[in-house]
């Protein structure tokens, strides 16, 4: 057998986020507030693919409801600790997943006992009221700790990610294809003179690689244009008849393929503006002994860019397939893959003397690390999340929320009402619940107990509504109001596990620094079908 | 209303069954909210409590859900595990379930209703047993074998069918055979809910067999599958890839013709690998692993427990919400992508009015006068929106067979047409029957030359 046993189980995954993404995720350690139904829906596409460990923090009894909506509960679990009955069985998806419960209330934890939560990669919320939420938020936003808070209710979910910043080196974009068409480096040049296409039998003439046509025909027409690029359409459309006159029939596919290539080759090769943007966030400026190894490499590669590089970044390498006969195209691929190597080589050189300044050993930083950012600098990302702070307190989206809620198409109604929602349960320590307020054939019959909680919500709407300073009602609320009544804080199977899906999905992204997750913002909507993300 | 207030946690009278009896205090306090309350988005038609499918008596809609709604699940891989769960979590307690493969070590990173010691266990059997023994009451049976095994009257057994498959072959031919039985009778209508996952991308949707568009009107949609074209696996080799093709495509039958390749034998993975490898030494390829190969010669699609979560739980919340009433359906595509940030887009996907399954107009195909048989069965395989493995053609009109694929007596009859020109043996404007082993219907094709 070639292949472990462990490779095996994983080989699905490891195909997405491949060897060093699945060892991140192995020494993740998650923590679970709450373990109720969207929450163990999350462990559980979290354990599957192999968390390092999870941890429950919930002191709640185990009623008979929780065991209607959770998979991970059996009937005999009824009164046992649900942190404990939840982790049991959890932990039996995977045998190499710790996991671990601890069953005290979570919000006099976060009041006693904060830096308990220092010890985690990540920490995972369900149903935490909003005082304790904030006071969690801010404790592991210091410590750049990122906090994933998730609510589902009847056919709604939410979630919301908070954190500092959150860097990306592999984003996986669908293809990474630099071929510096327009500014051809000294070997490749050299490469491309050594063809004579006159001289070439009809076989060898139809497998010169596209790359050779386009190059060769660019610096002829460069000669011919003041050294200059084909800019406008008209250039182009000439440029391209000049490749066609040198095809010899029109079997001849590489030229198809040159052709295609025409723009791109025409386009010129630069730092992507969001990369740009990068170098000057000044955590790439001011590198200090505390700075992580993203901004430190991100530095030499801006470095390099503005010395060696001549104002370039690290060549990715990769050549994409084309119709070439099996010698060109390899000796090709060689010639960008060996500048890669040497583009590499002067980051990592960069790397050695910041690490030097900042008194790290050059070691601590690895050469697969550097090499992995070189190939995929085009396309490195920093996402910087507001707080909850900002959105709660101190600078919340007045103006955009109040634009989205006209939409009636928008899904920020969903935001508005469990932000409502939250707020009725932290003043009555339950859910606004309308037990027989739809029941009757009339529906103009409406209990007391149930107009009264429509009238709360509606009022706690309305205080949230002038918080944000938006003046008109939106009467299209009232709907919604009414269905929160209905769903009376009801957590349904298939919502939890949606949820689940999607909140394990961010926190593999977020622990593997691979893909881009979401921000900050998502919000499902199970009766229409459709999500929305916003940045709040 | 007190009274009615209490059937919120209570079994009540009404629903006598020795099932509802078992229920423990609480067990479906979450569902019930929703289904004895009205909602103002719901369907106009949905009363709370009560059933509307059934009308004749006073029936509770808890009770239709809980014992007297049967649903088919196909599939108990990655999307089948989790619909089975989310279905009894839902309340659905009669259900059946289909699957032909058997557990391997690498669904277990997804397939949660499966351990270690299950591997070589038929799946639709073990998630079967393992849904039963965790949730208390429920009806889970299972058939370890093909859809196709089934007849009509079987599917016409189920009041709503749901789809988790990774095959497309298997997909075409549940979509066909819920359309045909429809047939002039709508009450032989069976809803289709229908799941595909594929990495970080996925797709949920509803089809009402006649109704809405169905999976065939959709075939363009999907991802044009990788080839290589043989000259270059023969001749010009670039990629990893191609040299792993060429050991299993070209190498195998020549040095192996006894053996049947089979891609879930290590030791022949491993045997395509080592000859893989060795060719691309020899034309200084580098990148051939044992787990390209492995994803090559299998066409291995990544696959993840989240994406399957999120997919599976789109279609049961459709189920439920076509069952019940107690919320509008999905009408009728959720398309989902999660590699940069998460996105979905809903929209209603069109009926294609010249269908092969669902349509009712002819397909017209503009045809080079010039083309051979070959070329135009050649043509054929190629369009993506019908996607043809092994076509066979005969004239619509005469019956008279234009190429055969099987049995081999047809076959080595009409091989010599191959080389005929089409238009020797259909006039301009004459009408093709297309059929394809793998598929449960024929295509007419009206030949138009250019
Ligand atoms: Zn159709």
């Amino acid at each position: 057998m070639n292949v472990d046993k462990k490779t095996q189980k994983y080989d699905r995954q490891l195909r997405l986020w491949h060897a060093n993404g699945q060892t991140a995720l192995e020494t993740a350690k998650v923590c679970l507030i709450n373990g109720t139904a969207t929450g163990c829906e999350i462990l559980k596409d979290l354990v599957l693919p192999g968390i390092g460990s999870f941890t429950v923090v919930d002191n709640k009894i185990v009623e008979g409801s929780d065991v209607g909506n959770t998979f991970f509960l059996v009937s005999d679990s009824i009164g046992m600790n649900r942190a404990q009955a939840v982790t049991e069985f959890l932990q039996e998806l995977n045998e190499d997943v710790k996991g671990f419960h601890f069953s005290e209330d979570p919000i006099a934890l976060i009041e006693n006992q904060p830096e308990y939560f220092l010890q985690f990669s990540i920490v995972i919320t369900t149903n935490l009221p909003e005082k304790s939420l904030l006071k969690l938020a801010d404790i592991l936003w210091n410590a750049k700790i990122p906090l994933v808070i998730v609510c589902t209710v009847g056919f709604i979910g939410y979630f919301r990610i908070a954190l500092p910043e959150h860097t990306i080196v592999e984003a996986h974009p669908e293809n990474i294809i630099d071929l510096r068409l327009d500014v051809p480096f000294p070997a490749l040049e050299q490469y491309v003179k050594t063809f004579n296409f006159g001289a070439l039998g009809s076989m060898d003439h139809a497998h010169i690689p596209y790359v050779v046509i386009l190059l060769k025909y660019l610096e002829q027409w460069k000669r011919d244009h003041d050294s200059k690029l084909p800019s406008t359409s008209a250039e182009r459309n000439e440029f391209k008849k000049l490749i066609q006159s040198g095809r010899r029939n029109v079997e001849e596919e590489n030229f198809d393929e040159a052709l295609a290539s025409v723009w791109k080759a025409c386009t010129s090769t630069k730092i992507p503006r969001q990369v740009e943007e990068i170098f000057k966030i000044s955590s790439c400026e001011n590198i200090t002994a505390e700075s992580s190894n993203f901004w430190i490499i991100a530095r030499a590669v801006r470095d390099f860019a503005a010395n060696e590089g001549l104002g370039l970044l690290p060549l990715a390498g990769n050549v994409p397939d084309m119709k070439a006969d099996t010698p060109n195209y390899v000796a090709m691929q060689n010639i960008y893959r060996q500048k890669a190597k040497e583009d590499a080589s002067a980051v990592r050189a960069r790397v050695h003397n910041i690490l030097n300044s900042i008194g790290r050993s050059t070691d601590s930083i690895s050469d697969d690390e550097i090499d992995s950012f070189c190939k995929n600098a085009s396309f490195i990302q920093v996402i910087r999340y507001r707080s909850l702070q900002e959105e709660y307190i101190t600078e919340p989206k007045n103006a955009d929320i109040g634009r989205w809620l006209q939409d009636l198409q928008e899904n920020i109604v969903h935001y508005v009402l469990i932000r409502a929602m939250n707020r009725f349960y932290e003043s009555y320590n339950r859910y606004p619940d309308a037990a027989t307020f739809f029941l009757e054939d009339d529906a103009e019959e409406v209990s007391e107990e149930a107009s009264n909680d429509f009238n709360t919500l509606k009022a706690y709407v309305n205080i949230l509504l002038r918080e944000w300073k938006i003046t008109s009602y939106p009467e299209h609320l009232d709907n919604h109001i009414h269905e929160i009544c209905r769903a009376g804080g009801s957590e349904l199977a298939n919502i939890a596990s949606l949820l689940g899906g999607m909140v394990s999905q961010e926190v593999i992204k977020l622990i593997t620094k691979q893909y881009i997750p979401m921000n900050n913002t998502v919000i499902f909507d199970g009766v229409r079908s459709t999500s929305s993300s916003y940045i709040l | 209303m007190a009274e009615i207030q209490m059937q919120t946690d209570v079994p009540t009278p009404q629903d006598g069954s020795e099932a509802a009896n078992k229920d423990w205090y609480g067990r479906w306090s979450h569902l019930y909210k929703i289904l004895d309350r009205r909602g103002p988005f719901a369907d106009p038609s949905f009363t709370p409590g009560h059933g509307d499918v059934l009308d004749s008596s006073f029936i509770f809609l808890r009770e239709i859900l809980l014992n007297n709604c049967r649903v088919l699940v196909i599939g108990a891989g990655g999307l089948g595990c989790e619909i089975l769960k989310n279905l009894v979590l839902s309340g659905f307690k009669n259900i059946e379930v289909i699957d032909m493969d058997i557990i391997d070590v690498s669904n277990l990173n997804r397939q949660f209703l499966f351990r270690p010691s299950d591997v070589g266990k038929p799946k639709a059997k073990v998630a079967a047993e393992f849904i039963m023994k965790r949730v208390a009451d429920v009806k889970v049976t299972y058939y370890h074998g093909k859809i196709q095994d089934k007849d009509d009257d079987y599917y016409l057994g189920f009041q709503l069918i749901i789809c988790g498959l990774d095959s497309v072959e298997a997909r075409r031919w549940i979509n066909a055979t819920l359309v045909n039985l429809v047939g002039d009778e709508p009450e032989r209508i069976r809803v289709l809910v229908d799941g595909g996952t594929e990495g970080f991308k996925g797709q949920a949707r509803v089809i009402i067999p006649t109704i809405t568009s169905c999976y065939e009107c959709s075939l363009d949609m999907l991802g044009k599958q990788k080839t290589f074209p043989i000259c270059t696996i023969a001749n010009t080799p670039r990629l990893p890839e191609h040299c792993i093709e060429w050991a299993s495509v070209i190498h195998w039958p020549k040095i192996r013709p006894d053996i049947k390749m089979d891609t879930d034998d290590p030791t022949h993975i491993q045997w395509l690998y080592e000859i893989a490898l060795e060719r691309a030494k020899e034309f200084n390829i580098t990148g051939v692993t044992y787990s390209l190969t492995q994803g090559v010669v299998k066409n291995i699609i990544p696959a993840i427990a989240s994406t399957n979560a999120i997919i599976a739980a789109s279609c049961c919340n459709e189920a439920f919400k076509l069952i019940t009433t107690a919320q509008p359906y999905l009408n009728n595509y959720m398309m989902y992508t999660g590699n940069e940030g998460l996105y979905t887009y809903t929209f209603e996907h069109q009926k294609k009015p010249d269908c092969p399954v669902c349509g009712n107009e002819r397909v017209t195909m503009e045809i080079n006068k010039e083309m051979t048989v070959e070329d135009f069965i050649e043509y054929l395989k190629e369009r993506q929106e019908i996607q043809l493995k092994r076509p066979s053609l005969s004239h619509a009109t005469t019956g008279e067979k234009i190429y055969w694929q099987s049995p081999p007596l047809f076959e080595q009859r009409t091989r010599p047409n191959l080389e005929k020109m089409l238009i020797e043996m259909v006039e301009q404007g004459d009408e093709i029957t297309v059929t394809d082993t793998t598929l449960p219907f024929s295509l007419q094709i009206v030949i138009s030359y250019t």
